[in-house]
């Protein structure tokens, strides 16, 4: 590297090689850009380093014009730049690199500076500052600078990995329920058609066949009307994902009352007696919550032993959530099937034992965990099941509406 | 004397139109049971063109909102907006339960919305209603030249 | 009776056939919230939330509308002409339930748009049979247009 007194334009004292920031060059020179209107003190500044075992590729630039046009040309590794240019100032040249928004750490190596402009810099942009008559401190500032710059490369790319997964990770969850959703829409079509004729075969023709045609069309009837019901489940289930839903002040002991008035007929079948607590509000969706409930005391009248159900729902307040529990002395279930109860599809009795499709609780879990909850249950086999779970309860005057 | 109720039934599913024919069965009211299976057809038909051409108007429509080649609600929007044909009354008869749909029906002029059933009772029991109200008791618009 | 939630407005001036009417659709349970307007204006009110019926909502329009033709202040035709004339009331099903036989009188019905035209039986027993058959339907069979405010969620989409 050579200078010749002033007038010195841009010198390189290496091949240039195009480069990007996101690809350094491994096992090569380290890329120094130096901004100096004062030759000797550009080969001062260098020569330094060498002595220190920096390996370098240097180029030097005087004006700002220099300077732009470097930056065009190739990215240096850091940037060692004088506060006083002549006709320009190392913070303008700070100004620059932030304008074209590369993130390239800068030393400043300058003459005495006072405080303000010390600090000025900084807040510019340059990561540290060295006098020159303290050159001795550069090649720690260049390593210190060169190795925050490492790690903030390192965190940026993590998290740009972390955002990239999770946007894959929404858009397969998506995909999925959209899938169940289209599965279980279009399927009901031709279902619908398969169950209306064979209902029709079975009724238009009953004991004018032989007798076995009774027998099969009555088994290709009731597994068509079942998987209708299992396709409607599904569409159930899928949308609970799928839909927006909006959050309003619900009173539960609204919702309780109208759900035993739907169930009036098998209340009264089985002799159950079902009562509440004074039962909150709660901040939801109300056709969701309706469908917990629903859920929970239908399966409470349904999984009756001997006695007449005694079913009896309460709520207390837990931290910040409510708590709520839904208590039977119904057939009670196991602790081992204590979590797949909630899986959906799952049945632990037969169809001739008790009817439906194992979907109830699936979806009660599903809604709940929405919200941020949890569903489990606490159970012995003969004793009863006493179904808990947790709902938000929100500040008082957080009524947002807006989607958990 | 009361003349035979003519039917139209616009729906592409012969499938369904065989319900409700066989629903239909052992109707009192013994109506003329005429289907057309896509939105064109059907229109042909209303203004009797082609092979149509001595085609009856029809006292009733069921239709249909899935049809290929023009779907039910663009059907309904011409049949309403069509001085010969806009009083005939029709009766939507589709699976769909969107709110949209429904909603769409009645803004476009539909008489009534009724939702197809999943299941044989049920759809038998919707069509015998829909025949008994408008061939038993609704004052049809006159059937027009 | 909370005003949002009526599922058959009557509009009829003879109290007799409101009584049989109102005995014809309660049998069954069918609709408990009816309300009777005894002349057109009150219709007209009643539909279009205005006068004394200011508080009602476009929002929640009764399932069915049961009109007879002869009315005092504004009659049947146009009351019905000015309900299907309304985007906001276009969609309320209406059915004329009249004692007119005039040929002019159905035709200008269906011309406006009416859902169905009903003549009124002399017989009290075909009255009520046929009260209650249009009842079921239009409450049973068919899916009434609005729900819950479906009206505002659809014109915001629009």
């Amino acid at each position: 590297m050579s200078s010749a007194g002033t007038g010195l334009a841009s010198q390189t004292s290496a091949t240039r090689i195009p480069e990007s920031q996101d690809n350094p060059r491994p096992n090569t020179k380290l890329q120094v850009l130096v901004v100096e209107d004062n030759a000797n003190d550009a080969t001062l500044m260098l020569h330094g380093l060498s002595r220190e075992g920096f390996d370098l590729s240097t180029t030097v630039v005087q004006t700002a014009a220099q300077f732009r046009q470097r930056l065009k040309e190739t990215l240096p590794d850091i940037i060692l730049a004088d506060y006083n240019l002549g006709e320009w100032t190392g913070v303008e040249a700070l100004e620059i690199l932030r304008r074209s928004d590369l993130d390239i750490p800068v030393v400043m190596v300058t003459g005495a500076l006072g405080d303000v402009a010390a600090v000025q810099c900084i807040k510019q942009g340059a990561t540290d500052y060295v006098l020159k008559d303290g050159l001795a401190r550069l090649p720690g500032a260049i390593r210190h600078a060169l190795s925050e710059k490492q790690e903030r490369t390192l965190r940026h790319q993590v998290e740009k990995d972390l955002a990239r997964k999770v946007d894959e990770l929404a858009r397969s969850n998506a995909d999925l329920e959209q899938f169940a959703y289209v599965a279980s829409h279009d399927l009901q079509e031709p279902l619908r058609m398969v169950v209306a004729y064979t209902q029709l075969l079975s009724e238009r023709y009953r004991g004018k066949l032989d007798e076995n045609a009774d027998k099969f069309l009555g088994y290709a009837t009731e597994g068509a009307m079942r998987m209708q019901v299992l396709i409607q489940d599904l569409l159930s289930f899928s949308r609970v994902g799928r839909n927006g839903f909006k959050c309003v002040s619900v009173d539960c002991n609204a919702v309780v009352d109208e759900i035993l008035q739907s169930l009036a007929t098998a209340i009264q079948e089985s002799g159950a007696v079902v009562n509440h607590a004074a039962l909150p509000t709660v901040w939801v969706d109300r056709t969701q919550v309706t469908q917990i409930f629903q859920n929970l005391i239908a399966n409470a009248v349904k999984f009756r032993g001997k006695e007449p159900p005694v079913i009896s729902v309460r709520a207390e307040k837990a931290n910040q959530q409510w708590l709520f529990e839904v208590s039977d002395n119904g057939i009670g279930v196991a602790p081992e099937n204590a979590e797949n109860i909630f899986v959906i599809f799952q049945r632990l009795h037969t169809r001739a034992e008790y009817a439906g499709n194992g979907i109830g609780l699936a979806i009660c879990k599903k809604i709940i965990e929405r919200y941020g909850g949890k569903i489990w249950i606490e159970s012995q086999p003969g004793s009863g099941s006493t179904f808990k779970f947790t709902l938000p309860a929100p500040a008082p005057d957080d009524k947002s509406g807006v989607k958990p | 004397m009361k003349s035979v109720p003519e039917l139209l039934i616009v729906d592409d599913s012969p499938a369904d139109v065989g319900l409700v024919r066989e629903a239909l069965a052992g109707s009192a009211h013994h109506p003329q049971i005429n289907s057309v299976e896509d939105g064109e057809e059907a229109l042909t038909f209303l203004d009797r063109r082609k092979k149509y051409i001595n085609a009856l108007r029809p006292d009733l429509i069921i239709l249909d909102l899935n049809l290929p080649r023009r779907d039910g609600q663009a059907v309904l929007a011409a049949i309403k907006a069509a001085p010969a044909l806009c009083r005939i009354p029709v009766v939507i008869f589709s699976t769909s339960q969107l709110r949209k749909d429904i909603l769409r029906s009645y803004e476009l002029g539909a008489n009534c919305y009724v939702s197809k059933p999943g299941n044989l009772k049920d759809f038998f029991l919707a069509i015998q209603a829909i025949e008994e109200f408008w061939f038993g008791f609704v004052n049809l618009p006159p059937r027009g030249e | 009776m909370n005003p949002t939630e009526v599922d058959i407005l009557l509009v009829d001036d003879s109290q007799e056939d409101v009584d049989l009417t109102l005995h014809a659709l309660r049998s069954d349970n069918l609709a408990n919230r009816i309300f009777v307007a005894h002349d057109g204006e009150e219709a007209l009110d009643f539909l279009f939330c205005t006068g004394p019926h200011a508080n009602r909502s476009f929002d929640h329009p009764p399932k069915l509308v049961l009109l007879d033709l002869k009315l005092p202040k504004v009659d049947g035709m146009q009351v019905l002409e000015q309900v299907k004339g309304d985007p906001r009331t276009r969609i309320i099903p209406v059915v004329l339930l009249t004692s007119s036989r005039e040929e002019r009188d159905r035709v200008s019905g269906y011309n406006l748009g009416v859902n169905s035209y009903l003549q009124k039986p002399v017989a009290f027993d075909d009255f009520r049979k046929m009260v209650k058959l249009a009842g079921l339907y239009w409450l049973l069979t068919n899916q009434p247009p609005v729900t819950n405010g479906a009206i505002a969620a659809v014109k915001e989409g629009q």
